[in-house]
């Protein structure tokens, strides 16, 4: 199982911003498998959510030699390829199919109660109702949040509906950033614990970031560490994993 | 465990976006409805506007420019008018209604109403179809026997449409006086307003015949057999009454009518002070209408493009979740076409009170196929179509612009 790389990164760059205020970051070499659990870790600014908006496909790389997802049983896609071409349609196609994001400012979308944004993913793909759902609802105990819309939720609970948002579509690849920030140390574990669970549950594989190097290694992480790096004005760091 | 999914095809995806759309415009239906009343704000003054140009500002201006006392060329004095060069007249483009008419002193006649009151000396002015005094819908004097009254003379005679009143035409023949009683029928009385003066309008033909039986011919027409032998040459005519088709017609038919060796009479500072009341008029109209439009469609379009700006980090969300550019774009259009079409809708309703009230409280001033404020339905159906463009590009445009920027800049706004 643990053969297959879900995630392949090759020679992958991107910065932010113009020097002196320029952030470069630099994946030489990167390498996720089926059923991982990886955590990126690092101070704060060191550009684990710029790893991650790559990895989503929400930014575009400056240059990536290589740059390969793997759904559940399809072929690899070349998202460099899709890039380099500007096919965003296409990209989106493959974010919406495979990749669940859990975003560090909650995402969630005002207009819809928790139930429809949990739902939204399964909608816009046309999938049939299913009981996983109801499994995340269950699990991640936010049944009685279902009818009220995201400004009612606190900030713990806004990011356990995005949890659940990101996984209701069965994604093969789930990104996380910081899904446990705004709880307190105990939940912060029960709920990572929870969110692995889960992710092997699907048969996915989870990049997660944390700043938590505790509950990382007693949670069985593989930690990728940001290596901060000089390149010219800016700042620059480098993933390598 | 091998679940292959299929993305679903834009036309799907098109109805969740529009379904989305809906939804978010719920969600904030203070904005939406603001948006709604700030572009019927606009666009309800415009409205009521154009239809005060194509009520009250046309109707009055026609009025102007259609009244036949500056349209007509009076010609002066007694002239030798062949009856071919009146109808090279009638022929021409500018030439709205001409008529012979006889000799201005021969031309006048006694009348007899129904119960014997009399108007003596009154004109007689020769009609056909297509007379500018005559209203459109007064049947035309076509016979010897019919007759339309003025306003004064009906009243002199008390006689009204259908009643009989008698002509009584004297003449000197052979030393001695005689008079001929010609029995007419009331077909029409003019209002008031078209002509102020004593007067009979009658076909041509009765005023031919009453001038030759002044001229001491015989006139069988009339039963008058007594008198010269008609004449066998051509005869002529003393005048004609003329009127241009348009204003400015007047000046270039009183030329020709003037190369032609007659004198003619215009109301030439009475045309020019219409033409200048219309111009300033369609001038004021189209510098409001200018500023208006230029306004309203620069607001809506701020406010609409404004809007979507507003959504970029919901927009980004979307995209994330894998909406494609067209769906994405269709959000905010969507929700740009709802607020056009509240918008318009509030406008129509706003300006249908306006205008009734208008049209009730003018009523008065106007015919009874008159309106004080008018929309037809072309402007209004423009005013919509410019308005839906407009609310569509904007919003289009914008969306674009949010879909040409990676999500990941979006989504980390504040
Ligand atoms: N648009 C931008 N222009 C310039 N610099 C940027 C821009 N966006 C991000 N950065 C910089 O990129 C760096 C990495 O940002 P990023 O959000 O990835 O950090 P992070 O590791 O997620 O931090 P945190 O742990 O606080 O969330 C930061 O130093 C930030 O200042
Ligand atoms: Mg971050």
């Amino acid at each position: 199982m643990s053969g297959d790389a879900v995630v392949t990164l090759r020679d992958v760059a991107r910065t932010r911003g113009t020097e002196p205020d320029s952030f470069t970051l630099e994946v030489p070499s990167l390498t996720v498998y089926q059923g991982e659990c990886v955590a990126l870790t690092g101070p704060s600014g060191c550009g684990k959510s710029t790893m991650l908006d790559l990895l989503g496909l929400v930014l575009e790389p400056d240059r990536a030699k290589v740059f390969s997802l793997r759904g559940h049983g399809d072929d690899a896609i070349d998202v460099a390829e899709l890039w380099q071409d500007n096919r965003v349609d296409a990209l989106a196609a493959v974010r919406a199919v495979g990749i669940g994001y859990v975003l560090q400012t909650g995402g969630l979308l005002p207009f819809l109660p928790t139930r429809d944004n949990i739902l939204l993913s399964p909608t816009l793909l046309d999938m049939q109702e299913n009981d996983l759902v109801d499994h995340l609802i269950d699990r991640l105990r936010i049944g009685h949040l279902l009818r009220k819309k995201p400004r009612a939720l606190s900030i713990g609970e806004r990011q356990r509906v995005a949890i659940a948002r990101a996984l209701a579509h069965q994604p093969a690849l789930l990104l996380a950033d910081e899904p446990t920030a705004a709880l307190d140390p105990v939940h912060a574990i029960e709920v990572t614990e929870l969110l692995l669970e889960l992710v092997s549950d699907l048969d996915a594989t989870a990049i997660i970031v944390s700043h938590d190097w505790d509950m990382i290694r007693s949670l069985g992480f593989r930690e990728i560490r940001a290596v901060p790096m000089k390149r010219g004005a800016g700042s620059a760091t480098r993933f390598e994993g | 465990m091998t679940k292959r999914r299929r993305h679903p095809g834009p036309v799907r995806q098109l109805r969740h976006a529009a379904a989305l759309a809906w939804r978010d415009m719920l969600h904030e239906w203070k904005v939406s409805l603001c948006l709604v009343l700030a572009l019927a704000a606009v666009l309800a003054p415009l409205l009521v506007l154009f239809g005060l140009k194509s009520g009250i500002v046309s109707t009055m201006t026609e009025r102007l420019k259609s009244d036949p006392r500056n349209l007509e060329i009076v010609v002066k004095g007694n002239n030798k008018l062949q009856a071919d060069w009146i109808n090279a007249l009638r022929a021409r483009q500018d030439v709205g209604f001409v008529v012979a008419r006889t000799r201005s002193l021969a031309a006048t006649t006694g009348l007899r109403g129904p119960d014997g009151q009399s108007a003596p000396n009154t004109d007689m002015m020769p009609t056909a179809a297509g007379d500018p005094i005559l209203p459109a819908t007064m049947p035309v004097p076509a016979s010897l026997r019919e007759v339309v009254l003025s306003h004064t003379v009906a009243l002199k005679l008390e006689a009204s449409t259908g009643d009989r009143v008698d002509a009584i035409v004297s003449r000197r023949y052979q030393q001695r006086s005689e008079a001929v009683t010609i029995p007419l029928t009331v077909i029409g009385v003019l209002p008031e307003a078209a002509f102020v003066r004593d007067a009979v309008f009658l076909s041509l033909p009765l005023l031919i015949a009453t001038e030759n039986y002044r001229d001491g011919f015989r006139v069988p027409e009339l039963d008058v057999v007594n008198g010269d032998p008609p004449r066998a040459d051509a005869r002529t005519f003393a005048g004609v009454r003329l009127y241009a088709r348009t204003l400015d017609d007047v000046a270039t038919l009183a030329q020709f009518v003037r190369d032609h060796g007659y004198d003619v009479r215009t109301r030439a500072k009475e045309i020019e002070t219409v033409k200048a009341i219309d111009r300033v008029l369609s001038f004021i109209f189209f510098v409001i209408a200018g500023v208006g439009i230029t306004g309203f469609l620069l607001s809506l379009a701020a406010s609409l493009w404004a809007n979507v700006d507003r959504k970029r980090r919901d927009l980004a969300m979307l995209r994330l979740m894998g909406l494609g550019t067209g769906p994405l774009v269709a959000f905010p259009a969507a929700q740009a076409l709802l607020v056009a079409i509240g918008g318009i809708v509030l406008s129509l309703a706003l300006y249908a009170g306006v205008s009734a009230v208008f049209n009730t409280v003018l009523a008065a001033n106007l015919n009874r196929d008159e309106f004080v404020c008018r929309l037809y339905a072309g402007d209004g159906a423009i005013a919509a179509l410019l308005t839906i463009v407009f609310a569509l590009g904007a919003s289009m445009v914008g969306g674009y612009r949010v879909a040409k920027i990676d999500p990941a800049e979006s989504l980390r706004e504040l």
